[in-house]
């Protein structure tokens, strides 16, 4: 990767500015910069906005997009709300200093496939808000994208929602075969499956299933878990072939729903 | 772009392009105990602290470390060796290219968490790859060395 000119902007208008005025690409983590071969003209690096924090506000809970994978898995905030959700959901990325590097916000913005973040991010039913101010939904950016620049500041959370994250990988440094995170929400279900091996997907057919019951039964899970099998779609990798995700995938379901419901 | 690097406790003026990482612009700058290894953010071999936290060199921006404190295993060399002492006793250092990176995250590790068990101690270190070892001397390394410092 080539950087030819750089900017460390101090507000996020200026960082806006420059994104918007003058094509500049957003640096968040800056992780896999190193494997990447694209020449940018404009590296805007966010790192001197202050967009690093975990903290409530009202019903929701606010994670700056320059927080760190690290700074997620060890926020005792996150800890008091979701349990073990986010140590479970980022605890198998590479290693601790990686994950001291990579950031919430690069994670989102790049809407990667083999995330495990976004899938959990989805099924919280997070949402994603862009300077200056504008909020939507998590799982619609994922799977859409964005129409022109944008500048990813935070992310809301809803703070009462119960959820739990299941995965398969090979070994632990590598990227996951599967991911799968399920909550209840207090008024229904939501499943994201990722790594299939494309970005993360809600499984709209499983969730409208399990529909408003805060405990299914063991034959209401086993559907909806085979159920979402049916509905996405699955590709082939070096790490698995799209058939071996479809089969293990309502496994991975079934765990993940059953830990929530209790 | 001239950038001001603070390492091992001393000011260091570098020059460096604006998409250099760490690894590259250290090494350049005579810290040769700073490995280069996979070069792809999987292995360990390039760990340094900075400003206390242990990060992989080869993806961390040069230029994200100006006017930070940067700790390289000879900032730490007094407490290294006693840690090697460890290492050597164990039969666990080996062809030695990964020692650096990965002591410098054990003794990250021995200021973060106060007692770990020895599933904390693998999940701290599995950014630490050995080809070596199998890390079973490396652990039982560990474990006496921090016994041994509590014990002080």
């Amino acid at each position: 990767m080539e950087i030819l000119e750089y900017a460390r902007p101090q507000n996020t208008d200026e960082a806006f500015r420059l994104i918007r005025e003058q094509h500049g690409t957003a640096i968040g983590g800056a992780a896999w910069l190193r494997t990447n071969t694209k020449t940018i003209a404009l590296g805007v690096d966010l790192a001197g906005l202050g967009l690093e924090y975990v903290r409530e506000a009202g019903d929701h809970i606010e994670i700056g997009a320059m927080t760190t994978y690290r700074e997620l898995e060890t926020s005792r905030l996150l800890k008091a709300r979701f349990g073990a959700l986010f140590e479970a959901t980022v605890g198998h990325v590479v290693g601790i200093q990686l994950r001291n590097i990579i950031t919430v916000g690069g994670t989102v913005a790049g809407r990667y496939g083999f995330s495990d973040l976004n899938t959990t991010l989805c099924a919280l039913g997070a949402r994603a808000v862009f300077h200056p101010g504008r909020a939507v939904d998590l799982a619609d950016f994922i799977e859409k994208g964005a129409e022109g620049p944008f500048l990813l500041e935070k992310i809301l959370l809803p703070a009462s929602v119960r959820a739990a994250y299941q995965q398969m990988r090979i070994s632990r440094n590598d990227f996951p075969i599967l991911n799968t995170t399920s909550a209840w929400t207090g008024s229904g279900w939501r499943i994201a499956v990722g790594a299939r091996p494309a970005a993360a997907r809600l499984c709209r057919e499983a969730m409208a299933l399990l529909g408003n019951d805060p405990h299914p039964s063991d034959e209401k899970i086993v559907a909806a878990a085979r159920a979402a099998a049916r509905e996405l779609q699955f590709g082939s990798d070096i790490r698995a072939s799209a058939e071996y995700r479809r089969d293990i995938l309502p496994v991975l379901i079934r765990r993940a729903l059953t830990e929530v419901r209790g | 772009m001239n950038i001001t690097l603070h390492i091992n406790g001393k000011e260091q003026p570098v020059e460096c392009r604006a998409g250099e990482m760490l690894t590259d612009v250290l090494r350049r700058s005579g810290y040769a105990e700073v490995k280069r290894g996979c070069d792809t953010g999987n292995c360990g071999a390039c760990t340094v602290l900075v400003d206390g936290a242990p990060v992989l060199s080869c993806s961390y921006l040069a230029v994200r470390a100006d006017g930070r404190e940067i700790t390289t295993i000879q900032g730490l060399a007094e407490e290294a060796k006693k840690f090697a002492e460890f290492l050597t006793a164990e039969g666990a250092d080996q062809c030695g290219f990964c020692a650096p990176g990965f002591a410098l995250t054990v003794l990250s590790m021995k200021e973060e968490l106060s007692d770990p068990d020895e599933a904390e101690i693998r999940h701290y270190l599995a950014g630490n790859l050995c080809r070596c070892s199998g890390y079973e001397g490396q652990i039982r390394a560990i474990k006496k060395y921090l016994e041994a410092k509590h014990a002080q």
